[in-house]
Order: C-alpha cells, then structure tokens, then sequence
C-alpha cells in the first residue's frame, strides 16, 4: 500500500504511534524501576556460597572466607597506578567485593579482593556462617561447643564426617535452646515489665498531680503508696525471673576457627541463627529466604538498623498514614462542603480557592518547620501545662510525636481533599438535589442524604490522593515525630492503646537513615532497596485498598446519566 | 412546503373525553397567582400574571419555549429560591395563605406542593428508599407505616406490579418511563395536595407517555394537578383547564375545550393551529 507522508500524517497513525510510544515509555521507567530495587532489595535475603580461597598479594599469602556481594571490572592501569604490583596483560582486572565478616577480628566487615591474586578458590561443605546480635556475621569452622565454661564437644578437622555432623546437630539444639529463652525474656522485659514500669510511672504522675493540687487527705496518696509497694513486689518477682532465664541463655557458647586461624569464642545467646549454605540444596536455602524475607517485615532492626527487620516502621508508617486519613477526611469534606454549597460564591471565596489551591504547592519541609512550631511548641507546649502539668518538665505532647506527625501531613494534604471533594459536589446532578428540597428536604437534609452519598467517591479520590502524597513524605516527619529507633510502638496493651504523644518510626525516613546515616554502609546498601520496595508496596496497599473503597462506593451511587 | 400544510387544530371530540360541562365559577380554588412578577436580574420573566387553578382539576400551561410556563410553576413550591438572581413580586396563596410570606416553612409547603421534573430524577437508592424518602425526611420511621405509604404510593402509580418483587434493587436500573413514575410515586407518597409536573413525559417514549397521562387522570381525583407541556395534544388529552403563555405574560386562560376549539385571542389560535411558536 503506497501512501504519501502527508496522507500518512492525515491518517492520524503518527499521533497513535507518539501516543503510544509515551505510554510505553512510562511503563518502561515504572517497571525498571521496581524490577531494579526488587532485584537489589530481595537478592539481599538469599544464602549466598561462602568462598574460602588463598589470597597472594605482594609475596605474602593468606587465606580469606566470604561471601561475594558484588563483583566488577576495573582498569588494570588504575590499579597499577595505586601501587598494585599486576601483570599488565589485561586491560581489565575483575575484583570481588567479599563479605568476611568478623567485625571483631577483622574490624570491618568488607574487603575488596582481586581476582587475579586469588587462588584455590573451594566451597567446603563445614564452613559455615552464623548471623550475631551484634558485631554482624561470623564465618568459620565450629570447633568446640562448651557448656557453663566447661568444652561439651570438640572436632579439628574441616571435612563432612559423621562426628562434624554431630557437633553441628549438638550446636543447632544449644541455639533453638537459646533463642527460646530470649523469646521469653523478651518477654517479660518488653511487655510484663514494661507495662509494671508504665503503670507506676503513671502512680508517680498522679501523685505528682496530688501533690500539685495540694491534697492533704493523706489517704489517696497511702492508696497509691500500697499499689506501688505491690508492683515493686511483682518487680522483683520478675527481675529474679530474669536473671535467672539471663543465667540460663549465657550457659552456652562455642568456639569457631575463623580465616586467619584464630579461635573466637561466641556465647549461643547472641546468635539468631547458624548455617552452611554451601551444604543447603536450593529447597534449603528457598526456606532460609523466607524465614530472612519474614523476619525482615515481621522483626525489629539490630545493629544501627542494619540488620533484622523493620516491622516497626512498616507499623508507624501505616498507623500515620491512617490516623492522617482519619484527620483529614473530615476537615477537607466539612471546608469544601462549605465552600461548595453554603458560602457566598464571589470574590472572597475564589481568594479562598486559590489559596487553598496554592497551599498544595508548598514546600513539605515548610509544613514540617509549621508544625515544630505550632502544633509541637505552641500546642503540645499549651497542651502539657494544662493536662500533663504532672508530668512537667519532662514533655507529653509538646514533643514530636505521632499525633502531631499526622496533623502536619494532614494539613499538607487536606487542599486535595478539599479541591476533589469540590469537583465531586459540583457535579452532582442539579435535578437530583432539586428533586430532594422538592419532597420537603431541607438543604442540610439533601446533603447528608442524597448530595454527601453521591460525592462520597470524589471524597474517597482526595483521599486515595492525599495517602500518596503523605505516606511518601519524609522531610517534615523528621521535624515532628519520626526517630530512627522508637523503643515501642505506638499501639500496645497498655492504657489508652494508641499513644498519640510517641515518636514514631517511618520507612520513608528508615531508607535514608539506613542509607547515609549507617555506619556500614555496605552491609546496608542492600537494605535500602528493600525498605524502599516494602514503601512502595506498603504505599500500593493502602491506595489499592482506599481504591477497592471508592470503587464499591461509586458502584453504590453510580451517578445518574444525564 | 406551506403553512396550512403543516397546521392542524386540535379535534377534541376526536379525543373521545367525557365532555363535562366544567366552569370556574363552581370550582374550588386551590392556587391563587395575583399581578406575579418575577425577574431574574434585570430581566423580567413573569409581567404580572392572574390566575385561579380549581382543586382536583387538572390545569395545563401551554406556550413557546421560553414563554416563562415552567418559571411560573417552579413559583408555586418556591423552587426559583434556589435561583441566586431571582426576585419576585406580587402574591400567590395555596388555600388563602401567602406562598411568599415572611416566616413559610419552605420545606413544609414543597411537602404540600409536590413537584416532579422534566427528565427522571430518582436518588441512587433502592426504589423502595427512594418512595420512603420524603416520609423518612418528616421523621417517620415506623416500617409498618412506611411499607404501606410505599405500596400504595407504587399502586398510584401503576408501577407496583413492575416492580413489587425488586422493590429493594436500585432504581437507577429502572427505565426512563418507570423512573418518572416512580417520582410520581415518590412524590404522592408525602401526601401533597397540589402535583406539579414539569413537563413529565417529554423524555419518555410514546407508551410511557401514554401511561403518565393514563395516571395523571387518576391522580387527579386526589391531587390538584398543575402540568406543563409541550404537546398540545397531551395538553387537550389530559387538562381540565388550560393556561396559554406566551413572551411571560399569560394570554389566555380557560377550559380546555373551549380554549382548543374557540380560543378568545388570536395569539392562542395561532399557536394551537401551528401558525408559530
């Protein structure tokens, strides 16, 4: 078929074809982009093969273990120049990036490792890793087991016999041991403990508010002095428990030889988990993924955040997220009705509509700085001297905090509410309303019961709007409420429930702490891809579920057409 | 194409009525309209309009697009207050008692003058919710009364047997006829004592229009039926009296048969011979 580039243009075919290509381009960029922080984030989880290999460099030969985290190509001149004695055959030399591990011994977790100097690179079955509360990975060979000090078992050698075997199987039943104590330390430390320290902290704040009220029956404060007497009792009951589950959890420890052939001794409470990855089948080391992928969204961050999970951001994020949209859908819904349907339409109300318009495009920080200085210092400031004055100098609300952290968001977003619950009231079918005041309804009664129901998805649009918008907002966050490690979160057993005065944590703020605020920054690169992913997905969860809301809505009250 | 080609004049005795011998002088009044101005802005819509509209009959307006016929009957529940521009002058009583004073009870006199539109306007609510709606608006809440206010509300309207067994689906998947009666329904169901329809059945095919005309000649043994029209025919078909507008002043008023047979002015033979409008 012959047609001429005119015709061609005339067709209209080039505008579908740009059209198109736009779209295309979109979901390029949006798919590369999650495929590239999934890939990063998740491939973190996976068991890597520990290398065990002879390094010579400079004459001198030692032998390494480790994990390979990254690899790339370099310059073989570049490496030369640093002072690197390299045979200059090659243009390019390949180096890996190797996770030693043993932060104790070594100081740092990381080394960068030529492949050229490397030589007989094994995977032997019996190296095995074991992942520590603190200090990061050990890598090595188990050596001896002990037992209150005294050595339990003991193999020397680095092959798979049945007496390694046993060793292993003996140190695998000592960790379960260990871990199932932590668990009830745990416990008792975090939630027994913590709620007697909770109730007679708020003993020694009702009595400070006797005290300032100047009672001088004698006989509250003697009410108050017995209950304290039984929680102290309960204390203590407690804290013997402890010490003796504390007795119980430091009864192991084992010895490994690591890379330089030094034994390092590591107490079995300070292990979550020990294994061989270089023994596991792929069935294996699918389940060590999913353990690590679980405990990643479901545990709480050791180590500076660089290891263990992040369930307590992913908490804080969504407990904001809602309480915000709780804040803001009122207020947003009650302004634009007003605007809409009661005030005067003239010259005031379309300064108020550009001004309103106009407060979504400013700057986040701005609100962050807004709301340090208004709700934090002046509310939270007024809130405290008129009902937390017991607790003074130390402050309830006027700290940052949860509660202020959604009201600031919620002022950040409540212009898109506003704007889209306006566009929906405006589009109401005059008949309807008409239809409503022509039965005998008066206008409030025509809103409440045929206008507000009809615009309720355009409500639920701002919303679905405004949860994008906050739940991606780090800045003014780190002005009023959000803290890199909250010791609790701010949902829990103890009276009122929600703890609207705590700080918080937040996955927006989790990534850049994680990422330039991280004192290892290597063992924590991967975890800002994960974080990230589970942000984007957390974000995706509450706009679907806030959209999978409007569409039943819209279902509901499907507009009329006319 | 020529003018007489296209005109026809209404036979009325072709429309087969019981030929009551209607005369104002013996009906009841139920509207007064007394030297009605009305103006939107600037513009004056109404030039002083004077009229009786008899209880239980059914009155027709009739003119031109734009004649102010609809402007007058939205006066008669007070539906202009919505329009900001619209000011109004001169005096309209629902049974001797002043439409337009100061301290009405708005809601309550659209209560008592019910009113239905042009195109289908139910609620996107079941078609049971959309007949309660008016009753659950004055606080009756009591599901014995509500079920029977409903099912003869439905039965009025000749739509209970269409829809008695999905009285708890939407109505917005109704057809346009069935959605108009049910706004009569909706509408008779608070009881008013005057029916406005605005013209009903101009967005409904022939049987549906046939079927509002049907129930207006039952309703009006009940209501007090104020109707605007287009049709001419519909308004020879269903009026008792008929009301001729034209450029918001009214031309002529009087019994349908007469005014379609023997109108007094010649603006009015024009128009229902099709010689304009």
């Amino acid at each position: 078929m012959n047609i001429s580039v005119k015709e061609w243009f005339q067709s209209g075919s080039p505008w579908v074809w740009m059209n198109a290509g736009a779209v295309a381009i979109s979901i390029i960029m949006v798919v590369g982009l999650l495929g590239l922080i999934a890939v990063r984030g998740l491939s973190h989880f996976w068991p890597a093969d520990i290398i065990q290999g002879s390094y010579t460099q400079n004459g001198q030969s030692r032998t390494i273990i480790g994990e390979v985290v990254e690899t790339n190509e370099v310059l073989t001149q570049q490496l030369i120049e640093a002072g690197i004695d390299l045979p200059k055959d090659n243009e390019f030399s390949t180096r890996h990036l190797l996770k030693v591990g043993n932060r104790d011994v070594y100081g740092s977790d990381f080394t960068w490792v030529l492949e050229d100097f490397l030589s007989d690179q094994a995977r032997p079955e019996m190296l095995f890793a074991a992942e520590r509360r603190e200090w990061g990975n050990l890598y090595g060979y188990l050596r001896t087991i002990k037992e209150s000090g005294t050595e339990v078992a003991r193999y020397e050698g680095n092959d798979k016999s049945t007496e390694y075997l046993a060793l292993w199987d003996n140190l695998e039943a000592r960790i379960q041991r260990a871990l199932d104590i932590h668990e009830d330390i745990l416990q008792i430390e975090k939630h027994e403990i913590g709620s007697i320290n909770y109730e007679l902290e708020r003993l020694r704040l009702k009595e400070r508010s006797l005290q300032l009220e100047n009672v001088t029956d004698a006989a509250p404060f003697a009410e108050i002095e017995q209950r304290r007497k039984e929680l102290d009792k309960e204390y203590e009951g407690l804290q013997q428990r402890l010490l003796d589950l504390y007795a119980e959890i430091n009864r192991d420890s084992m010895t490994a030889e690591v890379a330089n052939g030094k034994i390092v001794e590591v107490q079995l409470a300070k292990i979550v988990r020990a294994f061989r990855p270089n023994d596991m089948g792929i069935g294996q080391k699918g389940l060590h993924y999913a353990a690590k992928l679980w405990e990643f969204v479901s545990d709480d961050p050791r180590e500076a955040n660089t290891e263990g999970g992040i369930f307590p951001a992913i908490f804080g994020t969504v407990m904001m997220v809602l309480l915000m949209s709780l804040l803001v859908t009122p207020f947003g819904v009650v302004a634009a009705v007003y605007l809409r349907e009661y005030a005067k339409q003239g010259f005031v109300t379309r300064l108020i509509r550009i001004a309103v318009n106009n407060l979504a495009g400013v700057p986040s920080i701005v609100y962050g700085v807004f709301g340090l200085g208004f709700f934090v210092y002046f509310l939270g400031g007024n809130i405290d001297d008129l009902f937390f004055a017991a607790a003074k100098p130390a402050p309830t609300f006027g700290t940052p905090g949860l509660m202020w952290a959604s009201l600031t968001l919620a002022l950040l977003t409540v212009p898109v509410v506003i704007v889209a619950t306006e566009e929906g009231l405006s589009r109401i079918p005059r008949a309807v309303r008409e239809g409503s005041l022509a039965l005998g309804a008066t206008k409030f009664e025509t809103l409440m019961k045929v206008v507000l129901p009809m615009a309720s998805p355009a409500m639920m649009t701002g919303v679905i709007l405004a949860i994008a918008r906050a739940a991606g907002e780090v800045a003014p966050l780190m002005l009023v409420g959000v803290v890199k490690l909250a010791p609790s979160l701010p949902l829990d057993g103890n009276y009122p429930f929600i703890h609207l005065d705590q700080k918080f944590m937040h996955l927006g703020f989790h990534i850049y702490d994680v990422g330039f605020q991280s004192p290892n920054v290597e063992a924590a690169r991967p975890l800002v891809y994960a974080t990230a992913l589970l942000l984007v997905a957390v974000i995706a969860l509450l706009n679907m579920s806030a959209i999978a809301i409007r569409n039943h809505l819209r279902e509901k009250y499907k507009a009329l057409e006319m | 194409m020529t003018m007489e080609a296209k005109t026809h004049s209404i036979d009325i005795s072709a429309l087969q009525r019981q030929n009551e011998s209607l005369r104002m002088e013996d009906e009841t009044i139920a509207l007064t309209v007394r030297d009605l101005q009305l103006y939107y802005g600037d513009k004056r819509a109404l030039h002083g309009i004077n009229m009786d509209i008899p209880k239980n009959r059914v009155t027709a307006f009739i003119g031109p697009s734009g004649c102010g016929k609809s402007t007058l009957l939205r006066c008669f529940n007070r539906m202009n207050d919505l329009v900001d521009s619209c000011s109004i002058e001169g005096q309209m009583t629902l049974y001797g008692s002043n439409i337009y004073e100061r301290g009405v009870d708005v809601a309550d006199l659209r209560r008592r003058v019910g009113m239905v539109f042009q195109k289908p306007n139910p609620f996107p609510k079941s078609i049971y919710e959309n007949v309660a709606y008016g009753l659950r608006i004055q606080g009756i809440n009591k599901k014995r009364v509500i079920d029977e206010t409903v099912e003869w509300a439905l039965k009025s309207a000749a739509l209970w047997d269409e829809v008695k067994d999905r009285l708890h689906e939407s109505a917005l998947g109704m057809s346009g006829g069935q959605q108009q009666r049910l706004v009569i329904a909706r509408t008779i169901a608070v009881k008013p004592e005057v029916l406005l329809l605005d013209e009903p059945a101009s967005a409904l095919d022939p049987i549906s229009t046939l079927k509002i005309e049907e129930l207006i000649n039952e309703l009006k043994k009940d209501f007090t039926i104020v109707i605007v029209t287009h049709n001419m025919q519909q308004a020879a078909r269903v009026s008792d009296y008929t009301a001729f507008m034209y450029m918001g002043d009214l031309i002529e008023f009087g019994v349908t048969d007469n005014l379609f047979t023997n109108p007094d002015k010649k603006q009015t033979e024009d128009y229902i011979t099709g010689r304009y409008g």
